[in-house]
């Protein structure tokens, strides 16, 4: 019976990644799941070049050398899988440990706390390692054949070296232990505060948690200064900062496994130890005492705290229905916590972009016009937009959409102004008002001003874009996974990101000649009423009416029969 | 007057109401004991619904300008607060800002939710949400008010206190269409009542008229009669024997 239970509970664990409530009615989870691995591997796939390209040049080199040149390889290799992993821990932030739902649904069955419990535990290890093992796939085996010593006879052999197989062992440990200290990191952390504090008030730290934790990772990765050298590693100013870089505490490990240790990495190798043994016990800890103690605090307090009525308070704007959407969707967006994280994802993705750019030259160009500096601007007001829209397409309380659905309103152009409107207020204003402030606090007033005008008709441009064709109003149309192509969208940016830099690099000389400056306002303003025209144009059509469901059920429907389905013959 | 006729629904080919026709008056509360959903929420397979004479497709905005609805499953944004959830409605059916802040103020307090107007939906009952859902349905003074198991969740005073507001929304020459199960609160509230079985009307008529036509006491009992085919002792007598087997 326990068996049993814990099968499927497992299962359905380990399968409730997206809450399924957000599907469309043709919605296919796999095909979500098959797109999070796709972009998995091609990370994979990148890291895998990245190996062989800094290797092959340097397989000349006596082992000892080519040990010490793999060091920053081996680094970013466990560097990417923490923040992977870190990203990973905070996307399943909620389903980590039991929600009001689990407790509800399953508290009425004879189902024991320890079942529950590991079905749990082995649903996000499984998950956990299925991550790891996706994106370190390609590099886990070409770090090992490229690091074994050179063998005449032949790849096979070169393979199946003692020394290959204890290279890809000690890699496979290290980046499974990177892993999991993160991973226990979270849960330790979320459990403690879980233990320490009342529930209502532990969902709302929690909430700001799971930000600071994205934020962590996130900046970790970008901001992370690069040791990768016995002497970097030995230096004195630098152990302080050493000590508090847990990936080079597994760059150590990793020596320390493989048999190559070099002095300088065998501090940190044993705080990797100390490290993960210090978080696999207190997330263990923290794991257990919230199922054992806390399940019954989940029942008999509600979720949510009262909120001050202060706190609730919105500006119109516009007309009531333009005041409902965007303030529906202010709301929604600040309350769900699920938005919100993936909204941070972009916004995380912009912030690198201009950390990347900053590290190379726009600190030391900042009070001239530079093209670094524009294009941060624009790429912070692109991923804003970008990321917003996508949100909106994501439904919350999808079955409460009715209300929107009675409302005596006509569709098409009222909600896309409406909608319009949310997506400026969200996302546009923001990003604008803080260009606004840097660029009038380090550039000549003029220049300033004159990329803020092209900034606004961009952003114009940029949000109608988006909302060409889209029929829904913020959070309440169903969600079918599968049409994004998030892993084309890399290759997108990449080329978006190439023209934005000759783009910007005509808007600094036009900054500097009124004429050249004018015709570039000419194009921008003649392309952003030619795109506004094209938007309102679709939502007037007749057809384009309100969409509830990504795709309307179809007019025949499937059972889905199989074996089990067929209708005995006698 | 709400008005159906020949009204043909299908789901996947099979009828769950099949050619009805009938009229819900202002000044009264029709009971409706069946599959509902057919008046002007989702499209008839056939036929056609008419609201004060004229088709309710001819201009659907202008229908549910006037229609108040209370849906049998309380969907509502949880993560808004009752306060914020009533202003959004007002604002969506175009109340005026000023009607809709007194107006919201005031069923706040005659419902009793005041005192949580700022706690978000997510943290109330059934019945609280309920009464959301009922003040929803009212705020814009609807001229057809359609209620689906209204009294669902809802504690015995407020219970009491809807049952006479339907009356006094009929009284003021409303019209409402009432469904629900519960047989005694049609019997008492309702005075007249359509009950289809298998998609067809049996019954349209008076409460009174049915029970002296029928020589039945009770509303239960016709609908006993007309709608329930099976032996409904013999089949609680049989799931009573299987457990205990």
């Amino acid at each position: 019976m326990a068996k049993l239970q814990f099968r499927v509970l497992y299962r359905e664990f380990l399968f409730r990644m997206v809450d399924l409530e957000l599907l469309s009615v043709q919605g296919d989870m796999n095909k979500l799941l098959g797109q999070f691995a796709a972009v998995l591997v091609l990370v994979s796939i990148g890291q895998a070049l990245h190996v062989v390209s800094v290797l092959d040049s340097a397989s000349h080199m006596p082992r000892a050398e080519l040990l010490i040149r793999a060091w920053p390889v081996e680094h970013s290799l466990v560097t990417m899988t923490m923040l992977v992993v870190g990203l990973f821990a905070v996307l399943s932030w909620d389903s980590i440990f039991p929600s009001r739902r689990d407790v509800l649904v399953l508290a009425p069955l004879p189902i024991r706390a320890r079942t529950f419990f590991l079905a749990k535990v082995a649903a996000s290890a499984t998950a956990l390692s299925v991550t790891v093992a996706a994106l370190n796939a390609l590099p886990g085996f070409v770090l090992p054949v490229a690091l074994a010593p050179p063998d005449n006879g032949g790849l096979l052999n070169l393979i199946l070296s003692l020394v290959s197989l204890r290279s890809f062992a000690a890699h496979w440990i290290t980046v499974l232990a990177a892993g999991a200290f993160v991973f226990c990191c979270v849960l330790g952390v979320q459990g403690l505060a879980a233990q320490l504090l009342p529930r209502r008030r532990f969902l709302r730290v929690s909430a700001f948690l799971q930000m600071a934790a994205f934020s962590l990772f996130l900046s970790l990765y970008l901001l992370e200064p690069s040791m990768t050298t016995p002497k970097a590693l030995a230096a004195p100013e630098n152990q302080r900062l050493l000590a508090c870089l847990p990936s080079y505490w597994f760059l150590g490990l990793f020596q320390l496994l493989n048999g190559s240790m070099h002095p300088a990495l065998a501090p940190p190798a044993h705080r990797a130890l100390g490290g993960l043994a210090v978080a696999v016990f207190a997330a263990a800890t923290a794991f257990l005492l919230s199922y054992f103690r806390t399940l019954r605090r989940i029942v008999e307090e509600p979720d949510i705290l009262p909120g001050a009525r202060r706190a609730s308070w919105l500006p119109r704007f516009g007309r009531p229905l333009e005041t409902a959407v965007v303030q529906f969707s202010i709301r929604m967006l600040l309350r769900s916590r699920q938005h919100r994280v993936i909204l941070a994802f972009y916004w995380g993705i912009g912030f690198a972009i201009v950390i990347l750019l900053a590290k190379t030259r726009f600190a030391q160009q900042a009070p001239q016009v530079n093209v670094s500096m524009l294009v941060s601007s624009i790429v912070m007001l692109c991923v804003a937009v970008l990321g917003t829209r996508v949100v909106f397409s994501m439904p919350l309380e999808l079955r409460a959409n009715w209300i929107f659905r009675m409302a005596p309103v006509r569709g098409g152009p009222e909600f896309l102004a409406a909608t319009r409107r949310s997506l400026f207020v969200l996302a546009v204003i923001p990003v604008w008002a803080a260009s606004a402030t840097l660029f009038l606090s380090v550039w000549p007033w003029r220049s300033a001003i004159g990329h803020l005008i092209v900034l606004g008709l961009l952003a114009i441009i940029f949000a109608d874009l988006c909302l060409l064709g889209f029929r829904k109003i913020p959070f309440t149309c169903s969600y079918l996974p599968g049409k994004s192509y998030a892993h084309m969208a890399i290759w997108a940016f990449v080329v978006l990101q190439i023209l934005l830099s000759i783009g910007a690099e005509y808007e600094r000389r036009a900054l500097e000649n009124p004429a050249a400056y004018v015709a570039l306002l000419f194009i921008l303003c003649a392309a952003a009423c030619g795109i506004r025209w094209r938007a309102s144009a679709l939502a007037n059509k007749p057809e384009s009416e309100l969409q509830f469901d990504e795709e309307p059920a179809p007019a025949l429907q499937g059972l889905g029969l199989r074996r089990d389905g067929i209708l005995p013959l006698s | 007057m709400l008005e159906l006729r020949g009204v043909s629904k299908r789901f996947l080919g099979i009828a769950a109401v099949d050619n009805v026709s009938f009229s819900a008056r202002p000044g009264e509360v029709t009971g409706y004991l069946g599959p509902n959903g057919s008046t002007g929420l989702i499209e008839a397979t056939s036929g056609q619904v008419f609201f004060e004479g004229a088709p309710i497709q001819r201009d659907l905005i202008a229908y549910k300008q006037r229609l108040g609805y209370v849906p049998e499953e309380p969907h509502l944004y949880a993560h808004l607060t009752g306060l914020e959830y009533l202003v959004m409605v007002g604002q969506l059916r175009g109340v005026s800002r000023a009607a809709a802040a007194k107006r919201i103020d005031g069923l706040l307090r005659l419902f009793a939710l005041h005192g949580d107007r700022h706690v978000p939906i997510s943290s109330y009952s059934k019945g609280m949400r309920q009464k959301v859902l009922l003040s929803a349905a009212l705020l814009h003074n609807p001229d057809l008010i359609l209620l689906d198991e209204p009294f669902s969740g809802l504690d015995v005073g407020s219970a009491l206190i809807l049952r006479s507001l339907i009356q006094e929304l009929a009284a003021r020459r409303k019209v409402v269409l009432f469904s629900s199960h519960e047989l005694e609160t049609v019997e008492r509230v309702c005075s007249r009542v359509v009950i289809l079985h298998r998609g067809k009307i049996v019954a349209d008529d008076s409460i009174e008229r049915l029970r002296a036509l029928m020589a039945l006491p009770t509303l239960e009992e016709i609908f006993s009669q007309l709608a329930v085919e099976q032996d409904t002792a013999a089949i609680s007598r049989e799931i009573a024997d299987l457990i205990q087997s």
